[in-house]
């Protein structure tokens, strides 16, 4: 399903390797609650992501795991509870915001590219405007960044000129041209036609080689088991069971988890 | 079930009668008794108006008389077009002093000289050219226009305009001639391009400030007579009113509609207001309202001209309904593009400027310039608080000794320079839709 399941061992160690080396606390969710006016999305969240650990959140729809991630990079606001990120804890204070959102990158669903710019201008617009960088410096990383998502020749197309999977990756581009220390991804592969989700994964993949943290919301279960770390499973608000992948497909421990795998799988 | 079809079925010609012109007519006017005399119903009145509008308009017209007792003379049933020739000055300028006439037409050629580098497709740095129109052009219109004794205000803006325009005009060339823009130019030229940035930055900036000496000392050799509002008139102040108008109606209607959408509860009530109020009354009542009421709630001795005040009239109220449009442009623009530049760390104003405005502006301009339209004409409501705008010259006319009754003719002379006005902007409006929406749509 993925990038050949023969060198899933390999990356799995590579994985482990990684997250031994290092245990800083990239984020730390300590009790966290939400509420949407009168309901109630997420309920006593806790969590806490180490540097260059890979995480994976599945659940049913309306579970909150976007919310959850929209969270940490204050999309959404939290009412209680504490949101650390990379030291920075997360309230009302507007300059820790715009802070968190140059520290975390994020891809959406829709990738929420901007239509009105070519491609290399969707790329060296933060860079440009946020991290101050000259133009020549912005391209020079911009054209960097599409190497690695391999879709250099696309760098002066608009983004309703590509395919759903190559858009994508210019969304991944783009958030990697900030170079931020964690990566957040939201159903990342949900709006494309098969056949475009494996350039998107692969690209994953290799993101994943590099050391990013990484927090994925995703159906894809084949790269869960590939680069996860751990497993988390929501529904209703609750994070109901986190495991290690091989724990977590193979032996699901809460019935609601099985539920959900029996009927995904 | 196997192969239906092994071969590619090769494309033929469509039949005749979808294509031909005699099979269009017989679709579309003739298909069958009752459209057949409707057709010929319409024709027949299509061809009376035509002939009688032709010749009353040009067969039976006088074109040379001295006034109109010699237009009776030559035709008692067509136009006497020699009365709006002989006002043809008045009708464009107003009372100006005729021996001045030549600094109108000398600002128009400006302003058709500093806007050109926008449809020109090499040349770079468009929004700044678009920017610097705005910003400096009135200041430099205005004095050519008014003349008189140049404060220090007005002599700093003349030299920032002056420096602006031969900025804009050696980028053209350049543009035109390399493909590149005037500070690439510049900075190869001086043999920089390998300098850092901040040093480019200071070479520019220092030939900037030079020029702007040099422009400040040239000004103040030379000024041009004073000409009292009160002499303007015509399509050129019909021109200057709804200019003012369009120039700032839209970045008002821009601030309008962001503070509409603020989160800020104070500055959203007050421009909801602000736009709720003007917008719930005629624009005649907020003209007569800015020059007959606003002078009573001002210190004795505080006398704004009639002029100043027609125009802010027209710049808020038209402020207000561009705030609307480019509140329904807004809200057409998907969150996940505020949500996009976010998470690039793009603050409010970053978000707004590079992602949300451009989107939302290409969105609007066929109501941008449907408002702009609408300005245009509403403007000739001045001539009913006594400016001598388009309208209020042509309705003088018929006051005219030689003259006396001419209504009809001055009229649609006035109807038609109207309608080509508004009718290329409407056309241009069109192109720049079809242009710009192409390459970048979803």
């Amino acid at each position: 399903m993925l990038q050949g399941e023969n060198n899933m061992s390999d990356q799995q160690s590579l994985g482990q390797l990684a997250s031994a080396a290092s245990s800083e606390v990239m984020i730390e969710i300590n009790q966290m609650n939400k509420w949407y006016g009168q309901f109630h999305v997420l309920k006593d969240i806790n969590l806490t992501v180490h540097k260059g650990e890979r995480i994976v959140i599945c659940g049913p729809s309306g579970s909150g795991k976007s919310t959850l991630i929209r969270c940490i990079n204050a999309l959404e606001e939290h009412q209680e509870g504490d949101i650390i990120v990379d030291g920075i804890v997360l309230g009302k204070n507007l300059k820790n915001l715009d802070h968190i959102r140059t520290e975390v990158g994020m891809v959406f669903q829709n990738f929420n590219l901007f239509p009105h710019l070519t491609i290399l201008e969707n790329l060296t617009l933060g860079p440009m405007w946020v991290r101050k960088m000259g133009r020549a410096e912005a391209n020079e990383i911009a054209m960097q960044y599409l190497e690695r998502v391999k879709i250099p020749e696309q760098a002066d197309k608009y983004p309703g000129q590509m395919s759903g999977g190559q858009q994508q990756r210019v969304a991944i581009a783009r958030s990697l041209c900030m170079s931020p220390k964690i990566m957040l991804f939201d159903e990342p592969t949900s709006a494309l036609d098969p056949e475009m989700i494996k350039e998107v994964l692969d690209v994953m993949v290799d993101l994943a080689d590099t050391g990013m943290t990484m927090i994925v919301v995703t159906h894809e279960m084949g790269f869960a088991r590939t680069i996860a770390d751990e497993v988390i499973f929501m529904d209703e608000g609750d994070i109901v069971e986190t495991n290690k992948p091989a724990d977590f497909f193979g032996n699901p421990e809460h019935e609601r988890t099985q539920k959900f795998l029996s009927q995904i799988l | 079930m196997g192969i239906v079809k092994a071969e590619k079925t090769p494309a033929r010609v469509a039949p005749i009668f979808e294509t031909s012109v005699v099979g269009w007519l017989r679709k579309n006017l003739f298909s069958n008794t009752f459209n057949t005399i409707l057709t010929f119903i319409t024709l027949y009145i299509i061809y009376l108006t035509i002939s009688g509008v032709f010749t009353w308009g040009y067969v039976d017209a006088t074109f040379v008389a001295d006034n109109r007792r010699e237009c009776y003379d030559n035709s008692l049933t067509g136009a006497c077009w020699a009365g709006v020739i002989d006002w043809f000055d008045n009708i464009f300028y107003g009372r100006y002093p005729r021996d001045q006439i030549w600094r109108i037409n000398f600002g128009g050629l400006l302003l058709a000289l500093w806007m050109a580098p926008m449809w020109m497709g090499p040349v770079k740095g468009k929004v700044l050219i678009g920017i610097s129109v705005v910003a400096f052009y009135p200041f430099l219109a205005g004095y050519l226009f008014s003349g008189g004794d140049k404060g220090m205000f007005m002599q700093v803006m003349i030299a920032l305009a002056l420096v602006a325009f031969i900025i804009n005009m050696a980028n053209m060339v350049i543009g035109l001639s390399n493909k590149q823009s005037l500070r690439q130019f510049l900075i190869r030229v001086l043999g920089q391009s390998t300098a850092p940035d901040k040093t480019q930055r200071n070479i520019l900036l220092i030939l900037a400030v030079a020029a702007f000496g040099a422009a400040f000392f040239w000004q103040s050799g030379w000024g041009v007579e004073g000409v009292s509002w009160t002499k303007w008139g015509g399509l050129f102040l019909t021109l200057v009113i709804s200019g003012i108008g369009i120039a700032s109606a839209l970045p008002g209607g821009i601030i309008l509609a962001l503070g509409r959408r603020s989160k800020l509860p104070v500055l959203r009530v007050l421009s909801t207001g602000f736009i709720e109020v003007f917008r719930s009354v005629p624009l005649i009542t907020v003209l007569f309202m800015a020059t007959t009421m606003f002078p009573l709630f001002m210190p004795e001795g505080f006398v704004l001209n009639k002029l100043v005040q027609v125009i802010i009239a027209v710049v808020l109220f038209n402020a207000c309904y561009m705030a609307e449009t480019v509140r329904a442009g807004l809200q057409a623009i998907p969150k996940g593009q505020f949500e996009g530049a976010h998470t690039i760390g793009l603050g409010y104003w970053g978000t707004m400027g590079l992602i949300i405005m451009p989107q939302a502006l290409k969105h609007m301009i066929p109501n941008i310039v449907g408002s702009f339209i609408g300005l245009l004409k509403d403007t000739t409501l001045v001539s009913i608080i006594g400016l001598f705008d388009i309208l209020g010259m042509l309705r003088s006319i018929s006051k005219d000794q030689p003259w006396l009754g001419l209504h009809k003719e001055p009229l649609v002379f006035g109807a038609i320079l109207f309608f080509i006005i508004c009718f290329s902007m409407s056309k241009y409006s069109r192109h720049l839709e079809v242009k710009l929406s192409a390459g970048s749509r979803h």
